[in-house]
């Protein structure tokens, strides 16, 4: 190594002698780099920018207000040869159904996955002994390695089925409540909402087993030192501390499930109605993307409202992620960290 | 130390109560993967005969529906490529983040954006190479197997990027100050010292993303497309087993369904190897 | 320098090495096509057909009620060497494949309508190739088969009005018959389909209600509530899937997954089984326009079962001009001529019906008016 540096930089010259163009070499990666850099970013407003423009037919012909917060999702009025689909009449296509769907689903696996998530990164950091820390940890992030096209092919053929009797005995046990009572056919939001859950579990999971890692060890023995139990400790020393990360967490996990699109669309039941139960099939912005794209195609104004619909899937987990960077820990401070985990979930988390 | 501190009997039961209740919690979330895994080998191995790897789908409504053959080999193309692409971009800009930008403004905002980008659902990549890409037939075809490689390397960018800059980050600075001090240019001590002391990090980091794209569905439905046949042209649609395994789902078929179950263990056992491989290599670096 | 600095290990970086070769091997991987036909997923069709002497392929897309039919009599003609690559993705799509020139051939179960022709790059011919009885099948544990069930209560079972299968308009229509209480999940088409055009039409012809909540018959509707399905093959897959189910299925797939299906009631008064002669019976004596765009919904026949679905074949008249090679455009003939001789035969094995002779030669004599750039198609 001592041989190359010297000779390469150089050559046996003094330090004072080097030509200029012995700089190039650096400036060219410097510059490179730089542009690659700037590459991505320029990428991701481009795409920005064409998405936009190629909503805004659907929005002219609909109305962006019309188009959100009226429940009409009727493609009937797209087919060929209808006044809206040639462009010569007003089309009252509305989404609502849609986004009600998608975020109640989203909803639904926060109040399962969450408090799971949670739970479970409390007992990996605090109390489980630790030699089982690390497998614990392990197998719960391995949950993140399952494709979202086989969480969909299970949640078809075992989840539904299996559940169908126990979501039926739910909605007659709880149907005081309202949006519970009805007849179960299987394929529903509450399936979605929990297959969402299990995908968005290894995410917050990470994340607060991170966070409640970083809450001082001084403070943990303060509050065992005063006499309190381990939960205790737990509920006054680690949660308050860590309340800020895990709600980015959650946030981040909220993100993921507003964006699922296969696992969702395999088991909602895809019907664009607003159902009256949560245990009625259901559709979501990502889902009808996936389902009727192949459809609308050769129809610009069909292909412009899905269009839009992708255009709310990606200001809507924009904006939920951006939120959540807020208030997540591991931002610039977590990443010279020197125990650094390559693996975590975050890190390698995302959306389908 | 019962007789320093004396703790209630409610407060002991409660703190027994909530221990468990946490204790059964992680149980409940290791749960799922449990099933999956019992359901994929259960119902996935009985596909495992005979063609299943030797032979494409062949959609014919009655008799033997066909194997699997062109998913796996359009799979192996479209990540293949998509890993050419997303990896020496993401560790190009992971350099520059770690080297060049650090703490500057530029720097930062490119970081935040990085971040920001983990969270796109991978449909709305799709639709972004399907606008710009397969709508106006850029490189004479519509739907194209290099597309879809485009869409998935999208989606890794950002996982190599995060992870690369992690490692990246653990180079030890004396290690780069030794290299200076001794004369050699910046880079040079990129090349010669910063990225061989992380290459195994790099590689992990690599084939965690490889992990996540090959299991990827939506970026490909308006992309790649989809096919039956085995073709080796990537300017056309291709196949992919995250493609086959949706479409044959919603199929009611049975031997179609079993085609599926056993395309998704395929699928899950590519996955887990590529962990497996990664995390040795991880545990073979000194740094990590 | 120390042991400390050895970077990695060799090993691994050869492994990597290995990993992104073997990798990149695959992605400049060697063509080798295997032809078949076969269905794939939905979309607008797929890229452009090549051909030579009297093989080739030749592309299509639409129906998937019919899609067994083309499926078939591809596998039989890629051994003669053509290729048919036909992908079910509902006539709706077809027909819009067709349009923008995407496919060679369209499947469509209803006839293009007018406004359909116009948006096409010319004029097109239609050839009615076969005749698909609508099942109306159902997933009920505890039911026996061929239920009795008419125009109306079908409807009301669609709008949701009936919801268990022991509604007392269902006793009515069938005594004696054991009923479970089981709630109905309805199953139907979410794409857009000529299936679901034919399963409409008959039941706006005995519902107004029907018409009035669900909009006019066509190939996507406003359904009022059920679950949405992709493609004949996703319904059955949900009727399978769910107990309790029922839907509306061509009989091919119902037969396939061995489905139960009510036996409905005819314009006649008569309750039909969906059988080959009852399909058949539907295509006697209808009107045949000039441009052979029959329907055979809710026919008059009293031996008839009321939801029988014509399906068509759709090219444009002049191929070539339209962008087609004239070795392509004469593929496209080889195979309808083989449809309309041979291939009425394998339409009966797939309990499809074959076309009656007037309507047999009028589609012949269509065919011999093809033309490539003006003169006769060889």
């Amino acid at each position: 190594m001592q041989a190359n540096v010297t000779a390469a930089g150089s050559g046996g010259r003094s330090l004072f002698e080097r030509s200029p163009l012995h700089r190039l070499p650096d400036r060219v990666l410097q510059w490179g780099l730089s542009g690659l850099a700037a590459f991505v970013l320029i990428l991701i407003a481009y795409f920005f920018v064409r998405l936009i423009g190629q909503s805004s037919t659907a929005f002219s012909h609909i109305g962006v207000f019309d188009y959100f917060f009226r429940n009409n999702w009727d493609v009937a009025q797209l087919q060929q040869g209808g006044a809206c689909a040639r462009g010569a009449g007003p089309c009252t296509l509305g989404a609502l159904a849609l986004v009600l769907g998608t975020l109640i689903t989203s909803a639904i696996a926060l109040v399962i996955g969450v408090p799971i998530a949670v739970a479970s990164a409390l007992y990996v950091t605090e109390l489980c002994p630790r030699r089982v820390r690390a497998p614990l940890a392990l197998l719960v992030d391995l949950l993140a390695a399952v494709p979202s096209v086989v969480y969909g092919l299970w949640g078809v053929f075992v989840l539904i089925p299996h559940l169908k009797g126990f979501q039926q005995s739910l909605a007659n046990t709880f149907s005081f409540l309202p949006f519970v009572a009805g007849q179960v056919a299987g394929p529903s939001y509450f399936i979605g909402g929990l297959i969402l859950a299990i995908m968005i579990l290894p995410i917050v999971s990470a994340i607060a087993r991170e966070v409640i890692a970083t809450v001082p060890q001084e403070h943990k023995e303060a509050a065992l030192a005063l006499g309190a139990t381990r939960w205790e400790m737990i509920r006054t020393a680690v949660l308050p501390y860590s309340r800020a990360g895990i709600t980015g967490g959650a946030m981040l996990g909220l993100g993921r499930a507003i964006g699922e699109t296969i696992a969702v669309v395999l088991v909602i039941g895809n019907s664009p109605t607003l159902a009256h139960s949560i245990f009625q099939q259901g559709y979501t912005l990502a889902a009808v993307i996936a389902n009727e794209f192949g459809e609308a195609a050769a129809t610009p104004v069909y292909r412009s409202a899905l269009f839009a619909a992708g255009l709310a899937l990606f200001v809507l987990t924009l904006f939920v992620n951006i939120i959540a960077r807020r208030f997540v820990v591991s931002g610039d401070r977590g990443r010279r960290r020197a125990a650094a985990d390559v693996f975590a979930p975050e890190v390698v988390a995302g959306t389908e | 130390m019962s007789e320093l501190v004396r703790i209630s009997a409610r407060r002991r039961r409660t703190d027994a109560a909530m221990r468990g209740l946490l204790a059964i919690a992680t149980a409940i979330a290791l749960v799922p993967l449990v099933l999956v895994l019992y359901y994929l080998f259960h119902k996935g191995l009985p596909a495992w005969s005979g063609n299943f790897l030797t032979t494409d789908p062949n959609g014919n409504f009655l008799g033997y529906p066909g194997g699997v053959r062109s998913a796996i080999l359009g799979t192996l193309e479209i990540i293949g490529l998509a890993t050419a692409i997303a990896v020496p971009l993401g560790i190009g800009v992971a350099l520059y983040l770690t080297e060049y930008g650090k703490d500057a403004k530029f720097a930062s905002v490119v970081r935040y954006f990085v971040d920001v980008m983990t969270g796109v659902p991978s449909i709305v990549f799709g639709l972004f190479i399907y606008i710009v890409l397969v709508l106006g037939n850029v490189g004479g075809s519509g739907y194209a197997a290099w597309k879809g490689s485009i869409a998935v390397s999208l989606l890794m960018l950002p996982i190599v990027i995060r992870s690369s800059e992690v490692v990246l980050l653990l180079v030890p600075a004396s290690l780069r100050e030794a290299a200076l001090a001794l004369g050699a240019p910046r880079w040079r001590v990129v090349v010669r010292v910063v990225l061989p002391t992380s290459l195994s990090g790099l590689v992990t980091g690599a084939l965690l993303a490889v992990a996540r794209g090959a299991g990827e569905t939506a970026p490909l439905l308006f992309t790649a497309f989809g096919a039956q046949v085995l073709t080796g042209n990537i300017n056309g649609p291709m196949n992919a087993l995250p493609l086959q395994i949706y479409q044959d789902i919603q199929q009611a078929r049975t031997d179609l369904n079993t085609r599926a179950w056993g395309a998704a263990l395929t699928l899950v056992l590519m996955i887990l190897i590529l962990y497996v491989i990664a995390r040795a290599a991880s545990r073979r670096s000194r740094i990590i | 320098m120390t042991k400390e600095m050895t970077v990695g290990t060799p090993r691994i970086f050869a492994l990597a090495a290995v990993l992104t070769a073997s990798l990149a091997v695959a992605a400049c991987g060697s063509s080798n096509s295997s032809s078949s036909s076969g269905a794939s997923s939905s979309g607008a069709g797929a890229g452009s057909s090549s051909s030579s002497g009297g093989s080739g392929t030749i592309n299509g897309a639409g129906s998937t009620l019919a899609a067994p039919i083309y499926q078939q009599w591809g596998s039989t003609l890629s051994k003669q060497g053509l290729v048919v690559n036909y992908q079910a993705t509902g006539s709706g799509a077809g027909v819009a494949a067709l349009q923008s020139g995407t496919v060679d051939f369209a499947g469509s179960d209803p006839p293009m309508k007018p406004s359909e022709i116009t948006a096409a790059k010319g004029p097109v011919a239609m050839f009615p190739i076969a005749f698909g009885a609508i099942t109306v099948s159902y997933h009920v544990s505890g039911l026996s088969p061929g239920l009795k069930l008419d125009g109306p209560t079908i409807a009301n079972i669609f709008l949701g009005k009936i919801k268990t299968w022991n509604d007392p308009a269902i006793k009515a229509l069938n005594p004696g018959v054991n009923l479970p209480s089981t709630a109905i999940t309805v199953v139907h088409r979410s794409d857009s389909s000529g299936t679901t055009k034919g399963f409409t039409t008959f039941l706006s012809d005995y519902s107004p209600a029907w018409t009035a909540a669900a909009g006019p018959p066509d190939k996507i509707v406003k359904w009022p509530l059920g679950t949405g399905a992709k493609g004949n093959a996703g319904v059955a897959a949900a009727i399978q899937q769910t107990s309790g189910s029922i839907g509306y299925l061509d009989q091919a797939y119902a037969l396939q997954n061995h489905f139960e299906y009510a036996t409905v009631k005819n314009k006649a008064g008569k309750y039909v089984v969906p059988t080959l002669p009852a399909t058949s019976a539907a295509a006697v004596g209808i009107s045949i326009p000039s441009n052979l765009a029959i329907s055979t919904v809710n026919s008059s026949n009293p031996a008839a079962y009321p939801i029988v679905s014509q399906t068509f074949l759709i090219v444009y008249k002049d191929m070539c001009k339209e962008g087609v090679s004239k070795s392509t455009a004469g593929l496209v003939k080889k195979f309808i001529t083989y449809g309309l001789g041979p291939g009425q035969a394998v339409e009966k094995q797939l309990s499809y019906a074959p076309l009656p002779a007037t309507i047999l030669a009028k589609d012949q004599a269509q065919l011999q008016a093809l033309t490539c750039n003006g003169s006769p198609l060889s």
